[in-house]
C-alpha cells in the first residue's frame, strides 16, 4: 500500500476524463473531470439527481460509461470488471443497503474479507478461513456490532444495516473507500458515531463519500466537489463550500438540515 | 461454522445420528415390499430432490434440470453397462462424471439468469435431455434401456432390497453431511452470498456467474448419484423416468418438504412415496390428492413440511405481529414466500 503510494506520489489515486454515462435520452453524468490524491478525503455533494451515485457507481464499474476514462491506482481500468477494481483496492457501500440477508454479520463481514483474497472457490475449511473470522470480529466490533456477530443480517435494524454495509466495504482493507450516503436514515447519535468513525479511518486509505448530511460530509472531507445536472460545478474546501453562494442558492438554502 | 452453530453442534449431532440409526433398522423392521417399494424409493428421490433443495436453498436457484441431470446419468451408466459391457461400478463412475460435466454446461447457460427466467432456461434444457433420450435410439429410444447388471454387492433389488437400502441410505447421509459441511466453506458462504445478493458480491469481488455453475456442478453430482441408484433399484431406466411430469413431481416433493431446508427433501420423498404406493390403491383420484395435500401444506406452511412448526408458530404470533410490524420483524410475514431463501439450512 505504502509502496505504491511511494512510488508515484504526484500521480491522483483516481483520475476521471470526460466521464459521461446516458441512460436512453438522459445524461446522467456529462463530461466528468475528477483527480483525487492518495489518502484524500474527499465529498461529493449535489441535490438529487446531479449523477452522484451514477458518478459512483461508473468508477465502481457497476455501469459501464458511455464515454470517458476511469483511472485507478494509476491503472486504466475503464474496461475492468467490478471484481478486478475489488482486487486493486476498491472498497464501496450502496445508497440502500446490500448486506447479505441470509447471513450472519460475521459471515457477511468473513466473505468481505474473503473477496479480494484468492481462495474464493475452496470446498474445505482451512486454516486461512479461521484468521479471515478474526478479522471479521474485529471489523464488526470497529462498526459498532460486536455485540451481533451470530445475528442474522435480514433480523438486524436499518441502522444496523448501515453499519454493516459500511463493514462490508471496510472489511478487505481497500486503499479507496467509496461511501454512497453512508449517514441514510440513521440516528442522530448513529450519525456521531459513523462521523467518528470517519475521522479515525487509517490516514493512508483514500474516502470518497456522497452525502446529504452536511454535517457529516463537511466534517470528514478535506475536499469538496459539488455535482449539478451530471457536470461538475464547483470544488473547493468545506470552508469555500459552506461560504459559496452559488452553493446555497442551489442546494444549502433548499437542503441543509431537514434533507 | 459460527460460534452458534458450534454450541448447538452436539446435539444436532445426537439427533442426527439417533435418526440414521432408526433409519439403519428399518429393513429389519419393515417388510422386504416396503424396504424396496417405500423405503429405497424415498432415499434415492430424496437425494434428487436434495439436488434440488441445494441449488435453491444455498444458491437461490430453483433449478428443473435436476431430473435431466438424473437421466443423464442413469442413461449413460446403463447404456455402458449394458452395450459396452462395462463393469456397474466404473459405468456408475463415469456415468457421474459425464452428468458433472453437463451439469457444468448447464451452469454456465443459466448463471446469468434469475428468478422465473431461470426456472424457465432450466425447465428448456429438461425437456431438450428428455427428448434426446426419447428419440436416440442409441440409447434404447422411447423403450429406454433394460436388464441394467447391477454391482455384485446390490444384488437382485428385488428379491432383497436391503443392499440397495443401505447403499441408498450411505449415500444420502453422505449428501447430507456433504451439503451441511460445504454450506460452511468459503465456497459454500460465497455461494449463499449470491443467493442473497449477486450484485453485492460482484462489488465484494466475487465471480458471480461461476459460483452459480460450480453450485450447479455439485448439484448435478448429488443428482447424478440418484440417478445411479434409481437406476440400479429399478434394473432399468426410460425417457419416462425424466419426462416434464417427473420434473413437476420432483419440484413437488422438494417444496412439500421445504424448498430450504435439506432434510425436508427426504421428508417429502417418503411422504410422496408412500402416497404414491399406498393412496393409489384407494382412490382413482390420487393425482387430485396429491394435489389437494400439496396445497394444503403451503397455505398453512410456505416452508413445506420442516417449516409446519415455525409457521405455526407464527400464526399463533400473527395477530401481535400484525399489530407492530416495525417492532416484530417476523420473517415469514414479510417474506415473499415461497421463493425467497434467506431461510435456508444453516
Amino acid at each position: 500500500m505504502s509502496a505504491a503510494a511511494a512510488a508515484s506520489p504526484a500521480a491522483p489515486l483516481l483520475r476521471v476524463r470526460g466521464l459521461v454515462r446516458q441512460f436512453g435520452g438522459v445524461q446522467a453524468v456529462r463530461g466528468v473531470d475528477l483527480d483525487v490524491a492518495a489518502g484524500e478525503r474527499r465529498a461529493i455533494l449535489g441535490p438529487n439527481g446531479a449523477g452522484k451515485s451514477t458518478l459512483f457507481n461508473l468508477v465502481a464499474g457497476d455501469l459501464p460509461p458511455t464515454a470517458g476514462t476511469i483511472e485507478l491506482f494509476g491503472r486504466d481500468v475503464t474496461a475492468v470488471p467490478v471484481r478486478r477494481r475489488v482486487r486493486l483496492g476498491l472498497g464501496r457501500t450502496y445508497q440502500t443497503s446490500r448486506v447479505l440477508r441470509g447471513l450472519t454479520v460475521e459471515e457477511n463481514l468473513y466473505l468481505a474479507v474473503l473477496g479480494a483474497q484468492r481462495g474464493h472457490l475452496r470446498p474445505v475449511r482451512t486454516g486461512a478461513d479461521r484468521a479471515r473470522r478474526e478479522r471479521a470480529r474485529a471489523v464488526a466490533e470497529r462498526v459498532g456490532l460486536g455485540e451481533r456477530v451470530d445475528t442474522v443480517a435480514a433480523s438486524l435494524s436499518h441502522g444496523e444495516q448501515r453499519q454493516l454495509e459500511v463493514g462490508l466495504a471496510l472489511a478487505p482493507e481497500p486503499r479507496l473507500l467509496m461511501l454512497d450516503e453512508p449517514a441514510a436514515g440513521l440516528s442522530r447519535a448513529e450519525r456521531v458515531v459513523l462521523t467518528r468513525m470517519l475521522l479515525e479511518l487509517d490516514p493512508q486509505v483514500t474516502l470518497i463519500i456522497i452525502e446529504h448530511d452536511m454535517d457529516v460530509a463537511l466534517t470528514v472531507a478535506e475536499r469538496v466537489t459539488m455535482l449539478h445536472q451530471g457536470q461538475l460545478l464547483l470544488e473547493g474546501t468545506p470552508a469555500e463550500i459552506r461560504a459559496s453562494e452559488l452553493v446555497h442558492e442551489l442546494y444549502l438554502g433548499r437542503g441543509h438540515g431537514g434533507g | 461454522m459460527s460460534v452458534r452453530g458450534a454450541r448447538r453442534a452436539p446435539a444436532g449431532l445426537l439427533v442426527g445420528a439417533g435418526v440414521v440409526a432408526a433409519l439403519a433398522l428399518v429393513p429389519l423392521v419393515f417388510s422386504t415390499y416396503f424396504t424396496g417399494a417405500v423405503a429405497s424409493r424415498a432415499l434415492y428421490v430424496g437425494l434428487a430432490a436434495a439436488s434440488l433443495a441445494f441449488l435453491a436453498g444455498y444458491g437461490g436457484m430453483v433449478s428443473l434440470a435436476q431430473t435431466a441431470l438424473y437421466g443423464i446419468a442413469g442413461f449413460v451408466m446403463a447404456r455402458l453397462i449394458v452395450q459396452s459391457g462395462l463393469d456397474p461400478v466404473p459405468a456408475a463412475l463415469v456415468a457421474i462424471a459425464v452428468a458433472v460435466a453437463f451439469g457444468v454446461l448447464f451452469g454456465a447457460i443459466s448463471s446469468g439468469s434469475e428468478g422465473i427466467y431461470l426456472l424457465m432456461i432450466t425447465l428448456a434444457l429438461g425437456v431438450i435431455t428428455y427428448f434426446f433420450f426419447s428419440q436416440v435410439t442409441a440409447f434404447g429410444g422411447h423403450e429406454g434401456i433394460n436388464a441394467v447388471r447391477t454391482p455384485s454387492f446390490v444384488g437382485d433389488p428385488v428379491r432383497d432390497p436391503q443392499p440397495i437400502y443401505y447403499l441408498s441410505l450411505a449415500c444420502s447421509v453422505g449428501a447430507y453431511v456433504l451439503i451441511r459441511y460445504l454450506g460452511g466453506t468459503a465456497f459454500g458462504l460465497a455461494l449463499q452470498g449470491v443467493r442473497d445478493d449477486p450484485v453485492r458480491m460482484r462489488a465484494l469481488g466475487y465471480n458471480v456467474r461461476l459460483h452459480r455453475t460450480l453450485g450447479f456442478a455439485a448439484g448435478a453430482l448429488l443428482a447424478a448419484l440418484a440417478g445411479v441408484l434409481g437406476t440400479w433399484h429399478e434394473t432399468r431406466i426410460s425417457p419416462g423416468t425424466i419426462d416434464v411430469s417427473q420434473t413437476i413431481q420432483l419440484l413437488t416433493i422438494a417444496v412439500i418438504g421445504g424448498l430450504y431446508r435439506i432434510e425436508g427433501a427426504w421428508i417429502g420423498a417418503l411422504l410422496y412415496t408412500l402416497l404414491d404406493t399406498y393412496a393409489r390403491g384407494l382412490t382413482g383420484r390420487f393425482e387430485t390428492w396429491i394435489g389437494l395435500i400439496l396445497l394444503a401444506i403451503l397455505v398453512v406452511s410456505p416452508d413445506g413440511i420442516t417449516g409446519l412448526a415455525g409457521s405455526v408458530r407464527d400464526r399463533v404470533r400473527g395477530r401481535r405481529a400484525r399489530a407492530a410490524p416495525g417492532e416484530h420483524p417476523s420473517e415469514s410475514l414479510s417474506r415473499p414466500a415461497p421463493l425467497d431463501p434467506t431461510q435456508v439450512t444453516r
